[in-house]
């Protein structure tokens, strides 16, 4: 087993929240008194990632993802907990770590709006100290993965939202980081792009060996690149683990899709609930063991002109443990 | 300190304002009338003669050097500080391993260039219409140049710690009004500080505003010299270590702060 790259421990958070009442005389008592709650936004959370991996965070919004996020980038301070990543304090902020690792947060860009992003990038070629053969070398490799050679010399508020993160992936690599944060870097993009980003930070991984740690609501992301997710809900750290495993557990059971000849009421054999029934189309759900004999007897007593068998949707599942709250 | 980093930086904001030039040149303008209003006012005033020892000439001179320093000291980046702070922009700051005072000294020096670029000819061109009377001194001169760099660093730093408050309170950005409004008043605008009447003309000398426009054009204008001129700079030294001072502990705790709460 290699030497962890990441290793957090008991890291928790929790932020003092100012509240007060709606309406002009709560505002006014605050000014003199403020009275202030506790948010505990990450409780005890404990993992380790290798040098390498694809890790997802998922969880509901506010969960504690992008806290613990920005407390890995540096950005916040723990409450508590112990956390290094590749030898450092994350939050002691020095050089050394910062030229190690990046940050995209798919609501914020580093890009200047008014000049072309070579320039941007030109900066962060002397902000991180590239030398020059280095740079121009990962900039091509860059542009070249992403398609994007035509956007270097455009202003940037003359791109589209899906040609901005492009530019903004290029400016988080361009130092070669080892560590590499995505905090939803396809936020608000259409599908094709947010595949073309997909396809690139796997390959972008393959080829650099840099881990990479991103958060998304969107599962195929999920699904698509990271072998591994940590589930964090309220905080908590609920399940760490490949998504299938999340996925087993949870749902245990498949979904069979039916098309009958006609539109009769036929008896279903015991052991299979209707979800959908709509002109001779079904869609029932079954225990995963009991499935294959549910499957022969159904084929075997109902004409049917159709059938196939499926994994609940990812979508489902997630919904389900965000409602619920626990795995 | 990433000193290469931070030039590129500088290099990059330049670029990137003079982009929108026009619209800096009209804030520039925007800024340049109040003085100008005041330059007519007491030049007119003083007509032939004199008030409180400023010929007509005088004054113009008086002015014409205030609205230059007035746009070199101006530190419009200290408006931006409280947004960056609210906005979430500081984390793209603290991500950099670069000082993040270079960002807001980038857009210092970038404004400054763009600034000038507007002012420096138009005010040209009001000297040669206007006959200003300037009899400055090689000592003036020479006295000048730090006068200016401190009163630059004065009322930039001055700025940047009440800025920084926007870590804690979110509307910090109304005590840069105050500040303009009391430098308006006390330093040297509306009227020449010598000219200020009793109490106001004292609470001028004594007050860090007067040290980040009116004493370097007394300065140049001659009108400082000797003890007046020692005990100018060693309130206006004295006024840029408070201000140092400040911004170095609320930067230090704000940060600190910034990491407790997330930004």
């Amino acid at each position: 087993m290699p030497e962890p790259q990441i290793t957090v421990s008991h890291l928790t958070k929790t932020y003092r929240v100012p509240q007060r009442e709606p309406g002009l005389r709560a505002a006014v008592r605050s000014l003199v008194h403020r009275e202030y709650r506790d948010v505990e936004a990450v409780r005890d959370i404990s993992f380790a990632i290798t040098a390498g991996e694809v890790v997802g965070f998922i969880g509901p919004n506010g969960a504690g993802k992008t806290t613990t996020l920005k407390m890995l980038a540096g950005l916040l301070h723990p409450t508590g907990g112990d956390a290094r990543v590749a030898g450092h304090v994350p939050w002691q902020r020095r050089p050394d770590y910062l030229r190690r690792i990046s940050m995209v947060m798919g609501n914020k860009s580093q890009m200047l709006w008014d000049i072309p992003p070579l320039d941007t990038f030109l900066v962060l070629r002397e902000i991180y100290r590239v030398p020059a053969a280095e740079f121009q070398q990962t900039l091509d490799e860059l542009v070249a993965l992403l398609d994007m050679s035509d956007l270097l010399t455009k202003p940037v508020r003359n791109l589209s939202l899906g040609e901005r993160m492009k530019c903004e992936m290029v400016a988080a690599l361009l130092h070669r980081p080892a560590v590499l944060f995505l905090d939803e870097p396809t936020l608000g993009l259409d599908v094709s792009i947010q595949r073309r980003l997909r396809r690139f930070i796997a390959e972008y991984n393959r080829r650099s060996g840099a881990t990479v740690i991103l958060t998304s609501h969107y599962m195929a992301d999920v699904a698509e690149l990271c072998p591994r997710v940590i589930l964090i809900h309220h905080g908590v750290l609920l399940y760490d683990g490949p998504l299938g495993g999340l996925v087993e557990r949870l749902a245990p059971f498949k979904l069979i899709r039916l098309t009958l000849d006609g539109a009769r009421d036929e008896a279903l054999p015991d052991g299979l609930e209707v979800i959908e029934q709509e002109n001779g189309r079904l869609v029932l759900r079954a225990a995963r063991r009991d499935t294959p004999a549910l499957t022969a007897r159904l084929l075997s007593t109902l004409p049917v002109i159709d059938l196939a068998v499926e994994d609940p949707p990812v979508d489902a599942v997630i919904d389900q443990i965000y409602q619920e709250g626990s795995v | 300190m990433n000193h290469r980093g931070g030039w590129a930086l500088i290099r990059r904001t330049w670029a990137s304002w003079m982009q929108y030039r026009g619209f800096f040149f009209l804030l520039a303008f925007g800024w340049m009338i109040p003085p100008l209003v005041y330059l007519f006012v007491w030049s007119t005033a003083a007509g032939g003669a004199t008030v409180g020892g400023f010929s007509r000439g005088e004054f113009v001179a008086y002015y014409l050097v205030l609205i230059l320093v007035n746009q070199l000291t101006y530190a419009q980046t200290n408006w931006i500080v409280g947004d960056v702070i609210r906005g979430g922009g500081m984390s793209q700051w603290l991500l950099y391993p670069l000082a993040p005072a270079y960002h807001v000294l980038s857009s210092e020096l970038a404004g400054k260039v763009v600034y000038m670029i507007f002012v420096v000819p138009v005010t040209a061109v009001l000297a040669i219409t206007l006959k200003p009377e300037l009899h400055a001194s090689l000592a003036d001169v020479l006295a000048f140049v730090p006068a200016l760099i401190f009163a630059w660093m004065l009322r930039f730093l001055w700025g940047y710690w009440l800025a920084l408050l926007a870590f804690w309170s979110t509307r910090a950005d109304a005590l840069l009004a105050v500040q303009d409004a009391l430098v308006f008043l006390l330093a040297g605008q509306v009227a020449p500080v010598a000219l200020l009447p009793g109490v106001l003309g004292s609470a001028a000398e004594m007050l860090p505003f007067r040290y980040m426009v009116g004493f370097p054009v007394e300065v140049l204008t001659g009108q400082v010299s000797g003890t007046e001129l020692a005990t100018g700079f060693a309130l206006q030294v004295g006024w840029l270590a408070v201000a140092l001072g400040l911004t170095w502990i609320l930067w230090r705790r704000g940060v600190r702060h910034y990491a407790a709460v997330g930004g």
